[in-house]
């Protein structure tokens, strides 16, 4: 009887000794572990946080950005702008969008004062062989003629918001941006013998520093040209331009052209623009 | 066909100006580069870094933010000349809101960016489109091609701003044209992402681009000083 006590006893012994070891592996592998972690320091505790206790790492803000845009705005309508295109090179404008088509003038790349000629852009169409024509404005007579000549023969767009009204029985201009008058003018035109035309032009070149003071500081010249001066020097053009004779204005005392007073004159310039649409009525 | 030089290309000046100024050079000597075709001249003209807050700094500064509105001007014009001609409408209705919906942000972006720059502003240039903005397929694709281009030079210039606020800025223009990249690369059906990393493009890459679209024109000259020879 006295060995399985013995053995109990043993065992037992062993058993304690056991647990024993284990505690003392415990206690010694949380002595390591804990020196390790306070070694870490403060930035590494920082950079690595406790998922489980949702910190969130320490780093700066965002930037401000210098600027924002402003809200995005949808483009605003297009009924009062007029498009115009530079002559890219001499072409024939056609009775349609059709190389076989009657030709209606010739369109040159420049005017007669050597500046690029411009013509406004009135209608697009596709042609049967894919090609893309643009109707447009001519500078010839008789006044108001239109014709159609190739996309590629012009240059890029121009746009602008302007037009210009002269009213020949009231003797005024006025001028319209974006559909509202921004300017009105007493204005001089043709005498009966010599009158200014009537119909829809442009505008389509500006000149200035010029020597002849007929023509005061500035002069536009349009597309419009004289139904009866048609042997005038350069064509017979019609211009808007500023006076040397200002006490004749407003009155029909010109030979077609359009004649406001200096100031008026330059205050047109300030507002209007190359490739403005003219209605003379 | 005859490839025009950047001195045809750009007549105005407007862009070299522009490139001038971000390369750190004058316009003279960036003129005789490019009058040579010299692509490796450009990129020797790259500019050094220069610190925040320095007169140079802030000089360079202006001129990137100028560079940045010259693109964005023919950007805003591209979208704007398609839709008032009417080629947006004709899309379908997919398209036509992806682009209107850039159209209003280039737009925006060329508002912020001359009011940031008041009076240093460079002026609209004249652009000729050379009838892609007639024709919607060629639109499209083309939006591709300036939004892919847009987000490389962002790419290139915004690690050059020295002020850190307008760096910022210059990063949230960038990922915005990023976005505006994929969505256009989704609408004709390439994938929105090409490669891993979006690879900046230095000036002269730029500038061969830019070239090659011979949209940047010379405005039309249509003052004189000639004596009227109108009727009178």
């Amino acid at each position: 009887m006295s060995e399985p006590s013995d053995r109990r006893r043993r065992r037992k012994f062993l058993a304690a000794l056991t647990v024993l070891l284990a505690a003392v592996g415990l206690a010694v592998a949380a002595g390591v572990y804990v020196p390790s972690s306070s070694n870490g320091g403060e930035a590494e505790a920082a950079a690595a946080p406790d998922p489980s206790r949702g910190a969130l790492p320490v780093v700066p803000d965002p930037v401000e950005p210098a600027f924002v845009p402003p809200k995005p705005k949808a483009l605003a309508g297009v009924r009062h702008v007029s498009r115009f295109s530079p002559v890219r090179r001499a072409v024939t404008a056609r009775a349609e969008p059709d190389l076989a088509s009657r030709a209606v003038a010739v369109l040159a790349a420049r005017t007669p004062e050597g500046t690029r000629n411009i013509v406004p852009v009135l209608g697009r169409e596709r042609a049967p062989d894919g090609s893309l024509w643009l109707r447009v404005r001519l500078p010839v007579l008789p006044n108001n003629t239109v014709g159609w000549v190739p996309r590629d023969a012009l240059g890029g767009y121009g746009a602008v918001r302007t037009r210009l009204v002269v009213d020949l029985q009231r003797l005024t201009a006025t001028l319209y941006r974006s559909g509202r008058p921004i300017l009105a003018a007493d204005v001089g035109v043709g005498r009966a013998e010599w009158p200014t035309p009537r119909g829809e032009f442009y505008i389509r070149n500006r000149l200035t520093k010029y020597a002849n003071p007929f023509y005061g500081p500035i002069a536009f010249g349009t597309s419009a040209r004289s139904d009866v001066l048609t042997d005038w020097p350069a064509g017979g053009f019609v211009g808007i331009h500023g006076t040397n004779r200002p006490d004749l204005l407003p009155g029909r005392v010109s030979h077609g052209c359009i004649r406001l007073r200096n100031e008026d004159i330059l205050r047109l310039a300030r507002l209007m623009r190359v490739g403005t649409p003219v209605t003379i009525r | 066909m005859r490839e025009l030089t950047f001195a045809e290309v750009d007549r105005d000046g407007a862009l070299l100006e522009a490139v001038a100024g971000v390369a750190g050079t004058t316009r003279a000597e960036l003129l005789r580069c490019a009058a040579l075709g010299s692509a490796a001249a450009l990129a020797a003209l790259a500019a050094p870094e220069v610190a925040q807050g320095s007169p140079r700094g802030r000089e360079r500064d202006g001129e990137i933010l100028n560079y940045g509105l010259a693109f964005e001007y023919m950007q805003a014009g591209f979208y704007t000349e398609a839709e008032s001609l009417g080629t947006i409408g004709r899309m379908p209705r997919e398209q036509r809101r992806w682009a209107r919906t850039l159209g209003a942000h280039e737009r925006a972006h060329v508002r912020i960016i001359k009011e940031v720059l008041g009076e240093k502003a460079v002026k609209r240039p004249f652009f000729d489109y050379r009838g892609v903005t007639e024709n919607p397929e060629n639109f499209t694709r083309t939006a591709v091609a300036l939004e892919d281009l847009t987000v490389a030079l962002l790419g290139g210039q915004a690690p050059r701003v020295a002020d850190r606020n307008l760096r910022a800025a210059f990063f949230s223009l960038l990922t915005v044209e990023a976005r505006h990249a994929a969505w256009a690369r989704r609408i004709v059906g390439f994938r929105p992402v090409g490669a891993p990393l979006d690879e900046p493009k230095s000036l002269a890459a730029v500038d061969r681009v830019v070239r090659s679209t011979r949209f940047l024109v010379s405005r039309p000259r249509t003052s004189g000083r000639k004596d009227p020879r109108f009727t009178g």
